[in-house]
């Protein structure tokens, strides 16, 4: 190592204290969102003057809210389990496969996660509307599997690439059929990476807005799509509410997460 | 183990029939030819890259040969799909199942086969007692140590009683000291078990410790099949006399080839007569003449006139022997093992001029290619 923490002398106070400045510039409109959620504030005042709970009472008072929740919630987790299983299978041609234009076919994969959002979100507004996904809960899911396929395929390759495959073939010596190897052996020995690309699959489509803009219907809205629509209505507190509610979860999941990798450190 | 077992072994068990495996242009398998009998522990011995891994993967059914046969007990092999072969294998690498403990890895092959519970119990302990890790089946394999879990493997390989068992360099991520201490239980548990074993090392002296019998590859091909014995008193070929043990290869001329035998001569005009001849079936007569290092005696050059002169020009004192290293008149270096109580030129050091001799049956001719 030629750089290390503890070489670089006084150096290290000016690194610090760049770090310190970039996490509270990342964190400071989490924590100000979460503040105005519980200020008292009709008008998102900051400082809040007192603080209530009034606004998540309206949040989960109003049945359109608690559809977007859970319009969310079924489209992430549908996303999740379609991603998966097709990140899955699409990992197994990635990294066992042998044939040609394998390195092009693992860059083609990749391409949503580099093309910009809303590129994507126009193509498939227009490709839906000829064959009539669009405002469907089968479109949404289908727009957001496209997302997150690089997020679940780029943690399940990497765990299966790391899985030494003379363990399955082990199995199968063993008398298990090449498919009750990889149930039984390869699945649970890359689980760590399948775990990684569910998490990953669930929060793109929890929190994605751009392409639910053009997917969602006025009967089918996810809650990123109602909190974004509500903004421009009228900036109530409640939206702060259904804001940090979003962020709850995201860092729960990713807590989760965190816990998994860890107990597998061990 | 006879030595001259070998040639009648014909109660072949497990039969390998002109194997070929080639990927692309590269030849990996040759033609390899070899018969296994009933409870035999063969090593297949050979630098790395010779062919090893892809003849035993051939077996197991990993990777299907270009060519070839393989008959185990009077059945083909290669139509059955690997894991119906019921045959045992231990990988160079770890392959125990890392989210299952120890007992439930070697239960695994049992559960494949559906056997109850109480079968899959009794098994289990036994084959863990078999490998000395009966405490142990609670572990999980990141828990253990890289020879218990070798262990752990060849329980889990021979719980299903299989026929043959596979082992492919099971041991050459181990220590010398470790590697030896299972080497041991290795030998132990064929003669318990007395399943038939196939097993690959790169290591002579790995092979020469555990098996009956070693087939020696080389590029693809198997260059000799003997005992240990066979190999290192009796080389076939250049290429084996050179691979197992130390040997000194001298420049000579065989001449009047006829038996078996010629006569070896020199380029200082000394001559050998009756030395063992190897033609490599090309037909090209021997002109390079191979001696162990323990085979030659030294011989004061005054003492008796017979042998091949050499001039010394280090010796090392090795505990039970001294080595000497010294240069032909053509300049070829010799080396030189002889053992403290011979008597001869002893005494000999540096600069000094000694005989070498040896008898002739030790030594070999082979054609020089
Ligand atoms: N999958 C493969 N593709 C191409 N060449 C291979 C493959 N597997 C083995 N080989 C080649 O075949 C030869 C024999 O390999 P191997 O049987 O593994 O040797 P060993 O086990 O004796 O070290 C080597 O030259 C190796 O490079
Ligand atoms: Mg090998």
């Amino acid at each position: 190592m030629l750089l290390t923490f503890k070489t670089m002398g006084a150096l290290r106070w000016v690194l610090v204290g760049l770090s310190v400045i970039v996490a509270i510039f990342l964190l400071v409109p989490v924590i100000f969102i979460v503040a105005l959620s519980f200020g008292s504030s009709q008008w998102l005042a900051f400082p809040p003057p007192g603080w209530t709970l009034r606004w998540y009472q309206e949040l989960l008072a109003d049945p359109r809210w608690l559809a977007s929740m859970l319009t969310s919630a079924k489209i992430a987790a549908l996303t999740t389990i379609c991603a998966v299983t097709l990140g899955l299978l699409t990992s197994f041609a990635l990294v066992r496969g042998n044939f040609r234009g394998r390195e092009t076919l693992r860059a083609a994969f990749l391409t949503p996660m580099i093309l910009p959002v809303v590129v994507i979100g126009v193509a498939l507004y227009a490709f839906f509307l000829r064959i009539g996904l669009n405002g469907t809960l089968t479109g949404f899911v289908i727009a957001h599997t496209i997302l997150a396929l690089p997020f679940a395929i780029i943690p399940i390759s990497n765990a299966l690439e790391a899985f030494d495959k003379s363990i399955e073939d082990a199995a199968i010596v063993c008398g298990a059929s090449p498919w009750e190897a990889r149930l039984r052996v390869t699945l649970p020995g890359i689980r760590h990476g399948l775990f990684a690309g569910a998490i990953f699959s669930f929060l793109l489509s929890w929190d994605e807005v751009v392409v639910a803009i053009f997917m969602a219907s006025p009967t089918l809205q996810t809650l990123p799509v109602r909190i974004w629509g509500s903004l421009r209505q009228d900036l109530s507190p409640v939206i702060a509410a259904a804001s940090a509610l979003l962020v709850l979860l995201t860092i729960c999941l990713m807590i989760v997460a965190a816990l998994v990798q860890k107990g597998r450190q061990k | 183990m006879s030595p001259e077992g070998t040639e009648e072994m014909t109660d072949s068990f497990l039969s390998i029939k002109n194997i070929r495996k080639t990927y692309g242009s590269v030849i990996a398998v040759e033609d390899v030819t070899l018969d296994i009998a009933k409870g035999e522990f063969l090593t297949f011995l050979g630098p790395s890259g010779s062919g090893k891994s892809t003849t035993l993967f051939a077996i197991a059914g990993f990777e299907a040969p270009t060519s070839g046969e393989v008959i185990l007990d009077g059945q083909a092999l290669l139509d059955i799909p690997s894991h119906k072969r019921n045959i045992g294998m231990v990988f160079q690498r770890y392959t125990l199942f890392p989210h299952l403990t120890v007992g439930e890895n070697v239960a695994f092959p049992l559960r494949v086969r559906r056997k109850s519970a109480s079968e899959i119990k009794s098994k289990v302990a036994e084959m863990l007692e078999l490998v000395q890790l009966q405490d142990m089946a609670d572990r999980l394999p990141s828990q253990m140590s890289g020879g218990q879990q070798q262990r752990v493997a060849l329980a889990r390989a021979l719980a299903y009683d299989p026929p043959v068992l596979l082992m492919d360099e099971p041991l050459s991520a181990l220590d010398k000291k470790l590697r030896e201490e299972i080497q041991t239980q290795i030998r132990r548990i064929h003669k318990e078990t007395g399943v038939t074993i196939l097993y690959v090392t790169h290591d002579q002296e790995e092979a020469l410790r555990l098996s009956d019998r070693i087939a020696l590859f080389n590029q693809g091909r198997i260059e000799q099949v003997g005992t240990g014995h066979d190999l290192y008193f009796n080389p076939a070929t250049r290429f084996v006399a050179g691979f197992i043990g130390n040997s000194n290869f001298l420049e000579v001329e065989a001449q009047g080839a006829r038996d078996g035998r010629a006569k070896a001569v020199f380029p200082d005009g000394t001559q050998m007569d009756g030395v063992p001849l190897h033609t490599d079936g090309a037909g090209n007569e021997g002109s390079v003449l191979m001696v162990r290092p323990e085979a030659i005696r030294l011989e004061t050059a005054a003492s008796q006139g017979a042998g091949l002169p050499i001039r010394i020009f280090d010796t090392t004192f090795l505990g039970d022997a001294i080595q000497v290293d010294g240069r032909t008149s053509w300049g070829q270096t010799v080396t030189v093992r002889a053992p403290l109580s011979a008597g001869g030129a002893q005494g000999a050091g540096p600069g000094d001029t000694v005989n070498l001799q040896w008898n002739a049956e030790e030594s070999h001719l082979f054609s020089n290619g």
